[in-house]
């Protein structure tokens, strides 16, 4: 397959689903080793869920101090690129040749432009549930999901469009104004929603509010009192000192005109008066605002406040022309030439319809809206006592209310359909009972009866409710021979209008319908005059206030694009799709808020406003019930607020399409849910938390800021309890059978960190069923909890948790003790250790990418490719795979990286980019000559410290040559600026006030490297984390700290000296040392992946110690799998095997190794760029428990090659017993061997099978058949193998005896749920003894890294760089780093060989080249600096007639300057940080100015 | 602390990888405190030369904080180990000196205590403001003799030698047990200490025994000895008698 015409068509990039620690570390080392990467995160930022840990076992590192250098590293890797909020749709193709689809979520932030200032969070009304907090802490919709995320753009979280806002007719953002309100900001409520609504006072009492029938909230009790907010918003401008009145964009003379002052013209107006044209309203009437003054009753809407608005809308500078009728007064044409460039007619529909019945001329029968209109008009109308007003709908409403309120004594209402049909608003329809008028529904009148020319009664029809019809509302149908007649003294038809369209004069060529309305592009509002826009009733027919002013915005919009001459139509057509499920637990109900209404005894004698509006509290509570259903609000407030432009919610989802070669999947996994479950009664007791809560709450970033406080009443706990195996070792429904692995040693890192977080004495105890401590330095950060921490360990099993007394916060565990007795105990705080769990969406992703998963959802792969999927050319790691810890997941990581590295080695290079620089002009460096440039950062500097000032003190520093401020010096227009100014002003050093180095000095030394200089020529400031955002109230103060700041960067700046970019010539093949398994895999990898590579084993044969094994836990065969292993290493072209060989001599570093082995006696001088040891272990040989004695006490699988060999010994077999812990977890040698439980129980479980009437007994401390393995424990449990624990202080006994003739075994052991000693008689006793290093300190030294307490390799770092040593280019593997299982030991080579590839894959070693120098001269060789170097980067060296001098290894120098500082003759000085600058800092900064 | 308290100016070294990270996350969380720091940034606490401690009191910072990362989470594996012995001698020769120790100050702080940052900024501006104003005037002969103590290869020899000898043994395998080895390098500060007094008031030209002694502070006998040492191997001879009275004067004057 690796042939070169193939080759060409494999893909040199990878795909990596999930940016967790794993995915991050797979990551890097493929880019590191030549391949491009994708990163595929579904969140909004990497991290996963280490980033929400507190801290990490076993050494107590800060979780996010470790893995955020890495994010970073990855954010800003040139090879990789993120995908967040992405995630996997289709995968296509086969190994070498991908298509992936993928579907990207918007962000709603452009990610190139947000600074991450977090002015967007600051301003966000809309508060959410912080998911990174474990929902203990609130976040807002725009939001980052923690402090440290990479990418660090903030960005802004959809659910969807809010039924309020998608379903208003002007779609105002509802949900964004309510709010602001809750937030108290009103006047920014009032702007949002003068954005698509002029007349919000006058919506505030008129609306028929559809937004609050679509309300959610309606779902849980009652809608929010949406209509009522808006009121009350509106009510506060109008009765402000000054009112919102928007500004106009730019002043324009094209004239346009609008032919009627309702809604829809006053709204057209408006919108067109903000784009800046001349609008001019001509009015019939003699008063403005249609039939919102003359259709509706002031009760219900005061003249004043239709005043009000209008005149804001004056203010604006349109013109308004009362009691003007066009078509009379004036025509179109005359208008047109005028100068008028367009129209629009919103002329409405005021001309009541008949009702179409006998005797409508009598008098005393009064069309609605005409009477309406008179009394607006302040004329005196005056109808009789009885008066039958016909109709359901708001006019019939306010007619029958007005007439009341005008001297009628019994006006009421005929209506045809029921009262659930009615149109008109319910609370007008409520008013009108409180009011005692009679609403006769299911009544038709039939004809008017008169007398001397006047009604005198109106015959009816009883009417039922039929089929429906068009409207959807049921047909009323006439019930026969229902007649009857009521005596009235009028009648007022009140079922609907049309326009009177008088005003269209011949020259118009616009078209009206059969109803008389006008006909126009629905979209655009166009009529067939091109000039010509209408809405509103004149257009519908009789509608909604709203809607007519939802039309005359659209038409604003249609008529100065048609001014302007541009499309009327381009992108305005957009579908308003509301959010269909909005979760509503957690919420209490609350009852919407009642309006405060003016009493009916009052009201009834006056034309007052009946409604009297919202108080503030009331508002506040109300708006507080909105459920946020969009998430975001939709306010803006944030576009606002981002002064760098970034915020975007236009953006849509984007379909991407990557061709990758092969596919990492690292998902991660999900903490185990508890309150499904009863026992621990998570849901009910607040001071029941998961161990992930418990970790959020210790987090010095989580919602309690790190103060050890419990959720019911902050109080800071005295006595906390951990429960382990929540969801874990568990065979009830919901829960797993398999062991999660890593709860053990977090409870107890939980434990002694919350100890060490107590002021007062904390009891911290764990309960347990067996203590899980079985990796590197587990069992000895174990034994120091219990022993010098004193964290108490109970061994139990819990029974349940309930309150410790009825309304106590406390809580009673109560549990079996380890004999079996019910036991009792009350703590302050209860701390679930759940397990992990395989989440939905990743058992998803393994369908969507067909590959197999178990019951469980853990992907499967065998134990001889560890890392591979059933899927070809697909690799898995981390808890995808099985529970697995931080180190683990990192080490499978590199093993996928290294498996894709070599399936794709052919294609290494092709894709990946390395960028070129201008050359560095080295004239420059002469005189010092400073640019310096200070960021305003938006607001989030300038509003502290004064900028200005800070520029221009600058200007007077010694060696400054050009100053300026920016808003934002990060932008990519500033790095054009600062390149010009460079090149311009011949500036040879930058120095940049601004945020903080450690997110933007790369960037900045990016950007200098573009201008020739030389990136360390570049110093900056931090005035904004260290100044002014943390001396917000003291604005003088932190600009004089900002002058001192970059005087002392200043100064240091000009002593600033260019540092050569370091790289090392690398030899590139690789040594690895060891030919077991281990060693045999990473030699593999590293030859498939094309790199010459040398395998060094000092016995005779290849295997080491897998020889021996017969089976995996799995059960698959070691020993064929070995000899195909050896077969492969032995007949690779790419691979020296070199047996019988012994290491004499290693010589060099990273990149130049030189390594002496001796091989047949002869020796052979290896050079090689990196090196990796996989020397393997051994067994213990113990003096105890008879061993060495008799036959019958064997160790690990002598047993099984005692019975292969001889059959007849197990047939003749009774009894047989396995001792575990032999040597191991004893004083002498504090650790677990880790493999030695499953061994021996899976050993038992052959036993058993074989023979199932024999007698298996384990005697063990604890089970430690960790992970899926736990399976194995379950299965000789239900097989009847007996388990016997016993003490570390009572051991077994062991005794040869002879029982009736037959020599046998006799153990005596205290059996510890007896509580007695047991005697067992037994044939055999296999022994599992410690696994313990050997040999490994020549190694050690040769390599110059170092061992353990225990004498096993000691990686760089536990949990991040496990297979790394800190002296670069040495990597460990196998056994000799820990006792592991095969499969193990098979990942850890191939991570191995990832690491060493990522530096075979270059021909040099890139350097750090901040590194130590030593001055010769100075130097009188003491030595001390090469003791006191951790990386082996300094040490001695002969020189010719001086003895020993010090010299740097460039190579290894990590630059932290320890040396420089230790040296006793100050010979040593620090590239970068010399004592040169840092003196002069120091003095700048000290000297008063 | 009354508003019109005195505000002192600090020097503050912060550790690239976990106290300037801390400092950085104070800010982003919005955590205040008084603006008393000016920060200079070092890849690792290791990298500060004891003498940068009297450098800033000496370029008229009221105190000096240094910050690195918890003991055993330092990203150069141990280099803050270091700077814990170096400011352990910086602060006895405070102590020697009477400008006292509380003018130099260690703490560690994660990437993630940016509250625990600010909280200690506010806590040691606090008691620094308790001492009051450093007069550098007062204190011209101590600061540059500390100076000299702590560029002197002698002390940063036993500084950096501490480890290797109370942790993994010299070339014999001999311990020697910290207690000892801080009562040996006390007497060894004091010596160089009372020594650099010497040289640094003999700079200004040629003195007797008790001119010297009212200068320094230090004993007559004690005068006498050091200059005996001080002979031995530095850079002071006898310059001639006034009377009867020896006069001293350095060599490399």
């Amino acid at each position: 397959m690796n042939d070169n015409s193939q080759a060409k068509h494999f893909t040199g990039a990878v795909m990596v689903v999930g940016g967790g620690i794993g995915g991050t570390q797979a990551a890097l080392d493929l880019a590191e080793s030549g391949f491009f990467v994708y990163v595929v995160e579904s969140s909004s930022a990497i991290g996963g869920a280490m980033a929400q840990l507190d801290k990490t076992f076993p050494t107590n590192d800060c979780s996010m101090c470790i893995l955020s250098p890495k994010l970073v590293e990855c954010g800003r890797h040139l090879n990789i690129e993120l995908l967040t909020l992405s995630e996997v749709r289709q995968v296509t193709g086969e190994p070498g040749n991908f298509m992936v689809k993928l579907l990207q979520k918007p962000r709603y932030i452009d990610t190139s432009k947000c600074t991450g200032c977090g002015e967007c969070a600051r301003v966000c009304p809309v508060v959410c549930k912080n998911e990174y907090d474990m929902n203990m802490s609130e976040r807002r919709a725009a939001f980052r999901k923690y402090a440290q995320a990479v990418p660090g753009a903030f960005s802004i979280e959809k659910r969807g469009t809010s039924p309020c806002k998608a379903t208003c007719p002007a779609h105002i953002s509802v949900q964004g104004y309510v709010a602001l309100t809750a937030q108290g900001k009103y006047q920014e409520a009032l702007k949002l929603i003068k954005e698509e609504n002029p007349l919000p006072a006058i919506c505030g009492r008129v609306c028929h509010h559809p937004c609050e029938t679509a309300c959610m909230r309606g779902e849980l009790d009652d809608p929010v009192a949406i209509d009522s907010i808006k009121r009350f918003l509106a009510d506060l401008d109008l009765n402000s000192e000054t009112r919102f009145v928007p500004r106009i964009k730019e002043k324009r003379d094209e004239k346009a005109a609008i032919i009627g002052s309702g809604p829809a013209g006053l709204s057209c107006a408006y919108y067109l008066a903000i784009e800046g044209y001349q609008v001019t309203v001509f009015e019939k009437l003699p008063v403005l605002g249609g039939m919102l003054s003359v259709g509706i009753p002031s009760y219900r809407l005061p003249e004043n406040t239709i005043e009000a608005e209008i005149q804001v809308i004056r203010d604006m500078g349109v013109e308004f022309k009362t009691g003007v009728e066009i078509g009379k007064d004036f025509t179109i044409s005359q208008l047109r030439a005028q100068g008028y460039k367009a129209f629009f007619m919103g002329i409405g529909a005021q001309e009541c319809k008949a009702l179409g019945i006998p005797g409508e001329e009598f008098e005393g029968v009064v069309p609605g809206v005409e009477y309406l209109r008179d009394i607006n008009l302040g004329k005196k109308a005056l109808l009789g006592d009885r008066v039958a007003v016909i109709g359901g709908g708001n006019v019939a409403m306010d007619t029958v209310r007005t007439a009341l309120r005008n001297g009628s004594s019994k006006p009421f209402i005929v209506y045809r359909r029921s009262e659930k049909e009615m149109p008109a608003n319910e609370e007008e329809i409520q008013e009108c009972r409180e009011e005692g008028i009679e609403i006769m529904t299911l009544t038709n009148p039939k004809r008017i009866i008169g007398e001397n020319g006047r009604v005198k009664a109106v015959e009816c029809l009883r009417m039922e409710l039929g089929e429906p019809d068009a409207s959807g509302r049921r047909r009323p149908v006439a019930v026969v021979g229902s007649e009857f007649i009521m005596e009235v003294d009028a009648v007022v038809p009140a079922i609907g209008q049309e326009s009177d369209w008088a005003c269209l004069t011949e020259e118009c060529a616009c078209q009206l319908s059969d109803w008389g309305t006008m006909r126009i592009d629905p979209l655009t509002l166009q009529t067939h005059d091109p000039d010509i826009f209408a809405g509103g009733d004149a257009v519908t027919g009789p509608r909604t206030v709203i809607e007519a002013i939802a039309a005359g915005k659209q038409a604003a919009i249609s008529i100065g694009r048609f001014i302007r001459g541009e499309d009327l139509s381009a992108g305005r057509e957009k579908e308003w799709q509301a959010v269909q499920q909005v979760p509503t637990e957690g919420y209490d109900r609350i009852p919407r808020a009642r309006m405060p209404v003016m009493s009916p005894e009052i009201r009834v004698g006056n034309f007052e406003e009946v409604q009297l509006g919202f108080t503030e509290e009331q508002v506040r509570a109300e708006a507080a019930r909105c459920l946020s259903c969009g998430v975001c609000s939709e306010c803006y407030q944030c576009v606002e607020a981002c002064l760098a432009k970034a915020v975007d919610h236009e953006q849509q989802p984007k379909e991407l399409e990557i061709n990758v070669g092969a596919i990492i999947l690292a998902p991660g996994f999900q903490p185990f849910d508890p309150s499904k479950y009863d026992t621990y009664a998570y849901s009910n007791l607040p001071n029941v938390v998961t161990s992930m809560e418990f970790e959020r709450i210790l987090s010095a970033l989580g919602p309690t800021q790190g103060r050890l406080v419990r959720p019911s009443d902050h109080r800071q706990p005295k006595k906390i309890a951990w429960l382990q195996c929540v969801g874990s070792r568990d065979s009830h429904q919901y829960a797993h059978e398999y062991c999660s692995g890593v709860c053990c040693m977090a409870a107890i890192k939980e434990a002694v960190i919350a100890k060490e977080h107590s002021k007062d004495e904390l009891d911290a105890a764990i309960f347990f069923m067996d203590m899980r401590t079985y990796g590197k330095d587990f069992e000895r950060y174990y034994n120091r909890a219990e022993q010098e921490i004193g964290v108490r360990f109970i061994r139990c099993r819990i029974h349940s948790i309930v309150p410790a007394a009825p309304n106590s916060d406390d809580l009673k565990i109560e549990y079996l003790d380890k004999t079996g007795k019910m036991r009792a105990e009350v703590f302050d705080l209860v701390v679930l250790s759940i397990g992990l769990q395989v989440s939905k969406q990743s058992k998803a992703l393994a369908e969507i990418i067909g590959i197999e998963i178990d019951a469980s959802g853990f992907a499967r792969a065998g134990s001889f490719s560890p890392v591979a999927s059933s899927r070809p050319g697909v690799f898995t790691c981390g808890a995808f795979r099985g529970p697995t810890d931080i180190p683990f997941s990192v080490m499978e990581a590199s093993a996928a990286s290294a498996a894709s590295a070599a399936l794709l080695s052919e294609s290494r290079n092709s894709l990946t980019r390395e960028k070129t620089y201008p050359p560095e002009d080295p004239s420059i460096h002469a005189e010092p000559r400073i640019g310096f440039f200070v960021c305003r950062c938006g607001v989030n500097i300038a509003n502290v410290v004064n900028v200005p000032e800070v520029r221009d003190y600058a200007r007077g520093l010694p060696n400054v040559d050009y100053v300026a401020d920016n808003m934002f010096t990060c932008s990519q227009d500033t790095q054009k600026l600062i390149i010009e100014a460079i090149k311009e002003h011949r500036l040879n050093r930058i120095v940049v006030a601004a945020c903080t180095p450690r997110t933007h000095e790369p960037l900045f030394q990016e950007t200098i490297r573009e201008a020739g200089l030389n990136p360390y020529l570049f110093e900056f400031a931090n005035i904004r984390d260290q100044d002014s955002w943390v001396h917000q109230a003291e604005p003088e103060k932190a600009t004089a700290k900002a002058k001192d700041l970059v005087r002392m960067a200043v100064a240091k700046a000009a002593l600033l000296d260019p540092i050569e970019k370091l790289q090392v010539a690398l030899t590139q093949s690789a040594l690895v040392i060891g030919g077991g398994v281990a060693g045999m895999n990473a030699a593999l990898n590293l030859a498939a992946q094309g790199f010459k590579t040398f395998l060094v084993e000092q016995e005779e044969v290849l295997g080491g110690y897998a020889l021996r094994l017969a089976k995996t836990w799995k059960g698959e065969d070691v020993r064929s799998y070995v000899e195909e292993l050896k077969g492969k290493v032995l007949g690779n072209r790419n691979i020296e095997v070199l047996t019988g060989a012994k290491m004499l001599a290693v010589k060099g570093f990273v990149g130049q190794f030189t390594t002496t082995v001796q091989v047949k006696g002869e020796n052979r001088e290896i050079q090689h760029g990196v090196a990796i040891l996989a020397t393997g272990a051994h067994s213990l040989e113990p003096r105890e428990y008879l061993y060495g004695q008799t036959e019958r006490v064997t160790l690990w699988h002598e047993l099984e090659k005692l019975f292969e060999d001889d059959p007849k010994r197990l047939d003749s077999s009774e009894g047989i017993a396995f001792i575990q812990c032999v040597g191991s977890r004893e004083p002498e040698r504090p650790y677990c061997s880790k493999i030695c439980c499953t061994a021996s129980v899976q050993q038992a479980i052959d036993l058993k099978e074989k023979k199932p009437d024999l007698n298996v007994y384990i005697l063990y401390r604890d089970i430690r058949t960790y992970g899926r393995r736990e399976a194995l424990y379950t299965k000789a449990r239900k097989l009847g193998v007996f388990f016997i624990r016993y003490n570390a202080d009572e051991k077994p006994v062991v005794e040869k005896v002879t029982v009736a003739g037959k020599e046998k075994l006799r153990i005596r052991v205290r059996d510890h749920i007896l509580e007695r000693p047991v005697e067992l008689s037994v044939d055999y006793l296999n022994l599992a003894t410690a696994i313990i290093p050997k040999g490994l300190d020549e190694l050690a030294r040769f390599f110059k890294v170092p061992l353990n307490q225990d004498g096993f390799f000691l990686e760089a770092h536990t949990k991040l760089r496990p297979v790394d040593f800190a002296t670069d280019g040495v990597f460990v593997a196998g056994l000799a780093h820990y006792p592991k299982p095969i499969d193990e030991s098979i990942a850890q080579a191939q991570a191995a060989a990832s690491r060493a590839a990522s530096f075979l894959a270059k021909p040099y070693v890139e350097v750090e080249p901040i590194a130590s120098v030593v001055d010769q001269d100075l130097c009188i060789g003491c030595g001390m600096c090469e003791a006191n170097c951790a990386f082996g980067a300094i040490r001695l060296h002969e020189a010719a007639g001086k003895g020993y001098r010090a010299e740097t290894v460039s190579a290894s120098c990590k630059g932290c300057g320890v040396c420089a500082a230790s040296c006793p003759q100050k010979a040593i000085d620090m590239k970068h940080f010399r004592d040169c600058q840092i003196v002069a800092a120091i003095r700048a900064g000290g000297c008063a100015q | 602390m009354n508003a019109s308290a005195f505000e002192p100016k600090v020097l503050a070294f912060l550790c690239n990888w976990c106290s300037y990270a801390g400092a950085d996350m104070a800010g982003v969380s919005r955590f205040q405190y008084p603006p008393t720091i000016r920060v200079l940034r070092t890849m690792c606490s290791g990298r500060v030369d004891p003498f940068y401690l009297t450098e800033g009191l000496k370029s008229g910072f009221d105190g000096v904080f240094v910050f690195g990362c918890h003991l055993g989470d330092c990203h150069y594996l141990e280099g803050n180990v270091y700077t814990q012995k170096r400011v352990k001698i910086v602060e006895n020769l405070l102590d020697l000196s009477k400008i006292g120790r509380g003018r130099v100050q260690l703490r560690w702080v994660s990437a993630a205590e940016g509250q625990l940052f600010a909280n200690y900024i506010k806590e040691l501006s606090d008691e620094l403001a308790e001492l009051g104003p450093f007069e550098v005037s007062k204190f011209t002969l101590e600061l540059s003799a500390l100076e000299s103590v702590l560029i002197s290869p002698r002390v940063r020899w036993l500084a950096g030698i501490e480890r290797q000898i109370t942790e993994r043994g010299n070339v014999y395998n001999e311990t020697m047990n910290s207690v000892e080895f801080d009562r040996l390098l006390r007497s060894v500060c004091e010596t160089e200490y009372e020594n650099a007094l010497i040289l640094e008031v003999l700079r200004t030209g040629p003195q007797s025994v008790r001119e010297i002694s009212a200068k320094t502070g230090l004993g007559v006998y004690n005068v006498s000895q050091r200059l005996a040492d001080v002979e031995k191997w530095g850079p002071v001879e006898l310059h001639g008698y006034d009377g009867v009275t020896p006069k001293f004067t350095r060599t490399d004057a």
